[in-house]
C-alpha cells in the first residue's frame, strides 16, 4: 500500500473522525475545567487577600492600639500639684517597654505640661507651660485619642503623634511621639502566601511601613510613594480583587483594608503569578494530559482507521484482481467481522467466476464444432457425457468447392481467402439453423454431422434439407464469382448409417469425430457429386421416403467400394 | 583568632576570584572589636551572605592608631576591593571616603552622618557613601542628664572629650546648652590617648567636679575596661556610651545598641552586594538607645539611683 494513497480515500476520514472523537470530549473537558479552576482559584485569592488584608490591618491596629493602651495608663489618676514621681517613673517603664515610643509628654487637668521624658533630648519635668492650644490636647479632648498625620523625622523616620486624655478631665493628658518605624517589625512579619506582602499608606498616600525599611525611610519623597499609591488607588469598591503594577514591576493581586484610628490603609499584594500558581499547575497538568490524550487519540485513531481501510484495501486489490482474470487469487482476511464475511464472498465469487470461466471455455470449446443451441444445451446440462464416444445413427454431410484448386493457384491469396470466408459464412449459417455438427473443415472442403452427439428428429431429413440449403445458399455466391469469371462449382453429399461418435485429440485441441463406413461414404458420394449436385445413399433415400422429391440415378461405382451402390440425387430447386 | 582569619582571607580570595570581596576598615584590634564583628556577620548572614562561602573579608586593622585609617583605606583601594566597610565610628567613615574610595562604603557610626557632611540626608545619602548611625552622638546630653540625676547636689561635672573626634566640638556645644538647662557648671577634660584616661580621672578629685560623663567617642568606647577600672580605682561615678562599660564595672552607659547598628551595616552591605545602589538606601538610625545600670557599682560607690532610672534601664547588673 503506498503511503499517499493512505492519505486520499478513506484512512484521513477514518482517522479524522476517530481522533476527534476522542480529542474533542478531552479538549471540551480541558477547557471547562480550566475555566473553572480558574474561576475557583480567583475566588480562592480573593478570599485569601481579604483575609490577609484584614489580618493585617488588624495586627497594625494592635501596635498603634497597645501603645494608646498603654498611654491610657498614664492618665488614669487625678493630677495635683505636688510634683509626681511616681508619674515619671511609669513614664521611664513605658519607654523601656515600647520602644517605638520616642517621647512622652504629660498634661494636667489645666493642659500645663507636666512631665516630659524623651529617649534623645533632655526630660523636662514641671515646666508647666500651657499646653492648651496644642492640637495634639484639641484633638484629643474631642475623641479621647486622637492622631496626628505623619510626620518624617529630619526627612526620613515616620513619626506619629498620639494624645490620650483620661476618662475624666483631672487625669490629664498624655502625648506621644512613636516611631513608625518599629511597625517594620510587624509589617514584616506579615506573609502574603510566598513571596506576597504587606505595606500600610497614610491617609495621603505616604508609605510609613514597608518590609523593605530603606523605603520607608525616604520619607514623604514623591517618588517612592507613587507606585504604593498606585496599587492603592488601583483597588475599586468591587468585592473582587484588583490587579496592579508593584513597585518592583511585578503583576500583583491587591487587597486592602482600613485601620482604623490614624485612618491608614494596609495593603496587601501577592504577585498574580504566584496567586495564580495552583491554576497555572493545573493549567499545565491538563495541557500534559491533553497533549497525551491527543496523543493517544491520535495513535489509536491511526490504529483503527488502518484496521479498517487495510481490509478494504485488500478487498479492493483483490477485486481488482480478480476482474483482471485472476480468479484463482483468493483475499486472506481474518478480521472476524464483516470484513472477513466480504471477503469470504468475494472468494466465493471468484470461485464461481473461474467455475463459469472454465464453463465459458468448454462452451467455446463445443461451440467450434457444435451448433449454437447444442453447444447451449450441453452447456446447460452441465453434462458433456454427450460428448463420450459411443456407436449411433447419422447422417453425415460433406461438402466441397470444384475447381477451387485451379481457381487459388491462378488467383492473389487474399481473393482465395475474400472466396472461402464468404463460403464458409453462408455454411456456417445453415449449419447452424439446422443444428448441425460441425466435424472438420479443410480447405474448400466440410464435413458435418446431423443426430450426433444430440439426437434429432428425423435426421436424415433434417441433413437433406441441410444440403439443400448449402447447395442454394453457395450457388447463390458462385453465381457473383462466375460473373468475376471465376470458375468455381459446389457439390454435396450424403450417407446415414451407424458410425461410432465422439472426442478424439488431447486435452486443449479437442475435437469431435465420427468413424464409421458412412463417413468414407459420404465423402465419395461428394466427390462423385458434380457442381450444382446432391447425392444422397439408400439409407438417406429411405428415411427420407417420399417426404422430399429425391430421384433415383441409379448404382454407381464409388471409389473404396467393391460394388456399385444405389445413389439418388435431389435438386436443391426442389424446396 | 581573628588574625588567624585575617591572614587567612588573602589566599582565599586568591582561590576564588569570583567571590566579592568586602573591605573591611576597622580602627581597633580584631579582639577589641570581636563583638561588633560577630554583629556584622549576623548582618551579612541575614543579607544571604557568609564569610568564606559567599564573600571574601579583606580586613585592615588600625589598633587603636585612629591616624593610620587614611593609609589602611588606600590599602582597600590599592586591593580592588568590591565594598568598603567602615564601621566603629566617624573618623573611619571619613577616613574611607578621604581616601577616595569610589566604590560604595558602608558605614557604622554613632555621630549624625548629615552634620559631618559624610551624607547629603538620612533619606537620600547621595554619593556612594550610606551606612548606620547609633545616635550615641546625639544622647550625649541625656548622660549629662542621668548623671545630673544621681547627683542633684552637684553643681559641677567633668565631661570627656577626644579632641581629636570630628564630633568632639558639636558635642560639648550641646553639652554646655544642656548644662546650661540643668543649672550645672561643665568640667571640660580631654583625652585622646589611653595613657591620658587616668590624669582624667586623677583630675576629677583635684578639680571640683566628682563624676565624668565621658563624650561618645569610640576610642572610649573600645577601652571600656580600662576606663571601668580607672573609675573604680578612683571611685569616681562615671557613665559612657557603651554597655561595655557598666559591664565591666563601670557604673552606667547610655548610648545606641552597637549589636543593633553593626548587624544592620551588615545588611547593608549584604544589599550592596546584590546590586542595590547606595543612594537607594537610606541612612538608618539606630531605634535602641540603651540605659545600661550596675547596682553593685553603685553600692560600691555609695550612690542610689532613684526608682524612675531603674524603671527604665534596660539592663541592671544586680
Amino acid at each position: 500500500m503506498i503511503v499517499r494513497d493512505r492519505f486520499r480515500g478513506l484512512f484521513p476520514k477514518y482517522f479524522l473522525v476517530l481522533f476527534m472523537a476522542v480529542a474533542v470530549p478531552l479538549a471540551i473537558n480541558g477547557v471547562v475545567e480550566a475555566w473553572f479552576g480558574y474561576r475557583d482559584q480567583r475566588a480562592r485569592v480573593d478570599q485569601l487577600l481579604d483575609a490577609e488584608a484584614s489580618s493585617a490591618a488588624a495586627e497594625i491596629h494592635n501596635f498603634i492600639h497597645d501603645i494608646s493602651t498603654q498611654l491610657g495608663w498614664l492618665v488614669q489618676l487625678p493630677w495635683t500639684d505636688e510634683v509626681d514621681e511616681r508619674r515619671r517613673t511609669d513614664a521611664q517603664r513605658l519607654l523601656r517597654q515600647a520602644p517605638a515610643i520616642v517621647s512622652l509628654t504629660l498634661l494636667d487637668h489645666n493642659a500645663l505640661e507636666r512631665l516630659h521624658v524623651s529617649r534623645v533630648s533632655l526630660n523636662r519635668i514641671e515646666s508647666r507651660t500651657d499646653r492648651s492650644a496644642d492640637p495634639a490636647l484639641v484633638g484629643a479632648r474631642a475623641t479621647q485619642v486622637w492622631f496626628s498625620d505623619v510626620s518624617y523625622n529630619r526627612g526620613s523616620e515616620p513619626y506619629l503623634t498620639v494624645a490620650v486624655v483620661g476618662n475624666r478631665p483631672s487625669s490629664g493628658a498624655v502625648i506621644a511621639e512613636v516611631n513608625l518605624k518599629l511597625i517594620w517589625d510587624v509589617i514584616s512579619a506579615i506573609k502574603v502566601g510566598e513571596t506576597g506582602l504587606a505595606f500600610v499608606l497614610d491617609r495621603p498616600g505616604r508609605l510609613i511601613a514597608h518590609p523593605d525599611l530603606s523605603l520607608v525611610l525616604r520619607g514623604a519623597e514623591e517618588t517612592t510613594s507613587r507606585p504604593f499609591r498606585a496599587v492603592r488607588d488601583a483597588i475599586g469598591p468591587g468585592a473582587d480583587f484588583a490587579t496592579s503594577q508593584a513597585a518592583d514591576g511585578r503583576t500583583v493581586a491587591v487587597s486592602a483594608a482600613p485601620v482604623a484610628g490614624p485612618d491608614w490603609t494596609v495593603v496587601v499584594e501577592q504577585p498574580l503569578s504566584e496567586a495564580y500558581a495552583p491554576i497555572y499547575a493545573a493549567l499545565r497538568r491538563t495541557a500534559t494530559l491533553l497533549a497525551m490524550g491527543t496523543i493517544f487519540a491520535g495513535l489509536l485513531a491511526y490504529a483503527l482507521a488502518h484496521r479498517m481501510t487495510v481490509p478494504i484495501k485488500l478487498l479492493e486489490e483483490g477485486t481488482e484482481r480478480i476482474g483482471a482474470g485472476a480468479f484463482d487469487h483468493r483475499i486472506s482476511l481474518q478480521t472476524g467481522d464483516e470484513f472477513q464475511r466480504l471477503a469470504d464472498s468475494f472468494n466465493k465469487m471468484a470461485g464461481g467466476l473461474a467455475l463459469a470461466q472454465q464453463h465459458q471455455e468448454r462452451i467455446a470449446k463445443l461451440k467450434r464444432f457444435l451448433a449454437p443451441q447444442v453447444a447451449d444445451l450441453v452447456d446447460r446440462t452441465g453434462d458433456d457425457s454427450v460428448l463420450d464416444g459411443r456407436r449411433t445413427d447419422v447422417a453425415v454431410v460433406f461438402c466441397d468447392l470444384r475447381g477451387f484448386t485451379a481457381f487459388s493457384a491462378g488467383v492473389a491469396p487474399e481473393e482465395v481467402m475474400g472466396v472461402l470466408s464468404a463460403y464458409y459464412e453462408v455454411l456456417g449459417r445453415a449449419i447452424a439453423q439446422y443444428e448441425a455438427t460441425l466435424i472438420s473443415f479443410s480447405g474448400d472442403g466440410l464435413m458435418v454431422l446431423v443426430n450426433a452427439p444430440v439426437a434429432v428428429e428425423q435426421p436424415a431429413l433434417r441433413a437433406v434439407d441441410l444440403a439443400i440449403e448449402m447447395q442454394k445458399r453457395v450457388q447463390e455466391l458462385i453465381a457473383g464469382w462466375r460473373a468475376r469469371g471465376y470458375q468455381i462449382g459446389f457439390g454435396v453429399g450424403l450417407a446415414g448409417g451407424s458410425a461410432i461418435v465422439g472426442r478424439i485429440g488431447y486435452e486443449d485441441r479437442l475435437d469431435y469425430t465420427a468413424i464409421g463406413t458412412v463417413v468414407n461414404l459420404a465423402a465419395r458420394l461428394c466427390a462423385s457429386a458434380a457442381d450444382r449436385e446432391i447425392l444422397l445413399d439408400v439409407e438417406i433415400a429411405t428415411n427420407v421416403g417420399g417426404q422430399r422429391p429425391l430421384h433415383d440415378i441409379g448404382n454407381r461405382q464409388i471409389k473404396g467400394f467393391d460394388e456399385a451402390i444405389p445413389v439418388f440425387g435431389i435438386s436443391f430447386g426442389a424446396l | 583568632m581573628m588574625a588567624a582569619a585575617a591572614t587567612s582571607t588573602t589566599s582565599s580570595h586568591a582561590q576564588k576570584p569570583s567571590m566579592p570581596v568586602i573591605g573591611y576598615l576597622c580602627p581597633e584590634s580584631p579582639e577589641l572589636f570581636a563583638s561588633r564583628l560577630r554583629a556584622f556577620h549576623q548582618g551579612l548572614r541575614e543579607a544571604g551572605f557568609v564569610e568564606g562561602r559567599d564573600v571574601t573579608i579583606d580586613y585592615q586593622w588600625a589598633h587603636g592608631q585612629y591616624a593610620r585609617l587614611p593609609a589602611l583605606a588606600g590599602e582597600l583601594i590599592a586591593h580592588n576591593v568590591d565594598l568598603v566597610v567602615a564601621p566603629g565610628g566617624a573618623p573611619v567613615a571619613l577616613a574611607a571616603k578621604a581616601a577616595g574610595v569610589t566604590k560604595t562604603i558602608v558605614f557604622e557610626m554613632g555621630g549624625d552622618p548629615v552634620a559631618l557632611g559624610v551624607v547629603d540626608s538620612l533619606s537620600r545619602p547621595g554619593g556612594n557613601i550610606t551606612g548606620v548611625s547609633s545616635l550615641s552622638v546625639d544622647v550625649s546630653p541625656k548622660r549629662l542628664e542621668l548623671m545630673h540625676e544621681l547627683l542633684p547636689a552637684a553643681t559641677t561635672l567633668g565631661v570627656v572629650a577626644n579632641p581629636t573626634s570630628p564630633t568632639a566640638g558639636s558635642q560639648l556645644q550641646r553639652l554646655r546648652a544642656a548644662a546650661e538647662t540643668l543649672g550645672v557648671k561643665l568640667l571640660v577634660l580631654n583625652a585622646s590617648k589611653e595613657e591620658e584616661f587616668e590624669e582624667v580621672f586623677a583630675a576629677v578629685g583635684r578639680e571640683s567636679a566628682n563624676a565624668l560623663v565621658f563624650c561618645s567617642d569610640p576610642y572610649f568606647a573600645f577601652r571600656s575596661r580600662r576606663l571601668a577600672e580607672l573609675a573604680i580605682k578612683y571611685g569616681v561615678p562615671a557613665i559612657t556610651q557603651t554597655r561595655d562599660f557598666p559591664m565591666a564595672g563601670g557604673l552606667m552607659s547610655y548610648g545606641g545598641d552597637f549589636v543593633q547598628s553593626h548587624r544592620r551595616a551588615g545588611i547593608y552591605a549584604g544589599r550592596v552586594l546584590k546590586g542595590e545602589r547606595p543612594a537607594d538606601l537610606p541612612v538608618q538610625l539606630v531605634t535602641k538607645v540603651e540605659l545600661v545600670i550596675n547596682l553593685k557599682t553603685a553600692k560600691l560607690l555609695g550612690r542610689a539611683f532613684s526608682q524612675s532610672v531603674v524603671s527604665g534601664a534596660d539592663d541592671v547588673i544586680e
